[in-house]
């Protein structure tokens, strides 16, 4: 759009001038000092001091602005390291119980694997499932039964030694009736001096040994093992050790044994398929 | 009111160029907010109003820019009177006419700038013509932006003709 001539203002040119010649000794001035090395003319001290609070507030600014943002990244990255070391520690933490009881395990049925090739009879591996040891009637069920060839009477052990007999079976479990129970009795022997007797459960954790003369040597200690004269038991199986070896009131002496089992312990169990004798032999038995 | 929005300006492209001193080191060698600054003082058409708003910028961008000082506040006087002269004829008013002359104005300023470093130093800028162009359309554009946004927050047309006598 043109603009009449009369509003058109008279131009400044000498002003231009003089300001472009100033302006280039200003120029000229330093750019001689940058050669020499004083690389700021006072004027342009005087002009960087006048604007300098904005380049400050400016830095100020962004630097705080920086160091809240990179604060703020550190703290979520610190709290996700450490729900990611917390998460770790769990799993550390559960796969070392998970290694513990494995080790644990391994050993055990290590050993009881060892024991079970000892034994030169039908074996069968069982878990016990249910524990009764509070009761006077001591018992547990094991998780195998008539179908894995678990009879009445077969005798029940493990590393630690005997734990008792099969007295029911089903089809896939069957109540074991512990050394301890007050019903129970086992032929024994003291491996010491092969001096024979009956071991009965105390329906109280213990047993007692009956029927050994007052006279026997029998001393706190002595090993007790299966005597194999029940034909339920085979011999040679560890019972317990004496605990308490007193002159009774009759013929014979008060023996404790402690079973070398702890029933509050038992997990895997080996079922002994123990030779049973024919009825026809036992009918004239004793 | 004029020079009270040129010194708030100056003191927004200065802080402009800080933060991009600060966080994008080379930006300001594709953008240049003393230009748009000027161009739109300029654009009133005060030939002497556009001179001293040309010193003012360009001494600031000098002071904080590695250049010798009074480079660019010989370069952008130039550029602010040439554009103050053309709009004391012509009145250019809009975003579009005014990124136009932005656009001139930073060819103009950098052809300048090339001119005296030539002269008083002797030195070839390298890739002068791509720097030149990139520069001219990024300040032309954001220039543009500048503009729009003034139109509306001052919800008037932001550039004011002078017309009348220099002096």
């Amino acid at each position: 759009m043109a603009v009449p001539v009369d509003v058109i203002p008279r131009r400044p040119t000498l002003l231009l001038l003089v300001v472009l010649s100033l302006l280039f000794v200003l120029m000229s001035l330093s750019s001689r000092t940058r050669v020499v090395g004083e690389t700021r003319t006072m004027f342009e001290r005087t002009v960087m001091t006048i604007f300098s609070p904005v380049p400050k507030t400016v830095n100020w600014v962004g630097q705080s602005a920086s160091d809240l943002y990179h604060g703020y990244l550190d703290m979520r990255r610190a709290v996700n390291e450490n729900v990611a070391l917390h998460r770790k520690v769990i799993q550390l933490t559960t796969e070392n119980l998970e290694l513990r009881q494995s080790e644990t395990d391994l050993n055990r049925l290590r050993s009881l694997l060892g024991y079970s090739e000892q034994l030169s009879m039908p074996t069968t591996m069982a878990q016990a499932i249910m524990l009764d040891t509070a009761g006077r009637f001591k018992s547990i069920i094991i998780d195998r039964g008539s179908s894995t060839g678990v009879q009445v009477n077969d005798a029940v052990v493990n590393a630690g030694g005997l734990i008792g007999r099969v007295v029911l079976t089903t089809k896939d479990m069957a109540k074991v009736q512990l050394v301890t129970d007050s019903n129970s009795s086992v032929g024994v022997l003291i491996e010491r001096t092969r001096r024979q007797g009956v071991l009965r459960g105390d329906g109280s954790g213990g047993a007692q040994l009956y029927d050994v003369p007052s006279l026997a040597d029998i001393q706190p200690g002595d090993v007790v093992l299966t005597a194999g004269i029940d034909g339920i038991y085979p011999k040679g199986i560890p019972v317990g050790l004496v605990t308490r070896a007193e002159k009774g009131q009759d013929l014979f002496k008060n023996i404790a044994v402690r079973p070398s089992v702890d029933f509050g312990t038992i997990e895997e169990v080996i079922v002994l398929h123990t030779r049973k004798i024919p009825n026809a032999v036992l009918r004239y038995a004793p | 009111m004029r020079w009270v929005r040129f010194a708030i300006g100056l003191l927004l492209a200065l802080t402009l160029h800080s933060l991009l001193d600060s966080f994008y080191p080379n930006a300001l060698a594709f953008f240049n907010p003393y230009v748009i600054l000027v161009i739109y003082y300029a654009m009133g058409g005060n030939l002497v109003g556009a001179i001293f708003a040309g010193i003012a910028a360009g001494l600031v961008q000098d002071a904080y820019s590695g250049a010798i000082f009074g480079l660019h506040a010989f370069s952008l006087t130039v550029v602010a009177y040439a554009v103050a002269y053309i709009n004391a004829r012509l009145v250019l008013r809009g975003a579009l006419v005014f990124g136009a002359c932005l656009f001139g104005a930073v060819i103009v300023n950098e052809l300048v700038i090339w001119g005296l470093v030539n002269i008083l130093l002797r030195q070839r800028i390298e890739m002068f013509e791509q720097t030149m162009i990139v520069k001219a359309i990024f300040t032309a554009l954001f220039g543009m932006l500048v503009y729009q946004l003034l139109t509306l927050f001052l919800r008037e047309e932001p550039i004011e003709a002078t017309r009348r006598p220099a002096y």
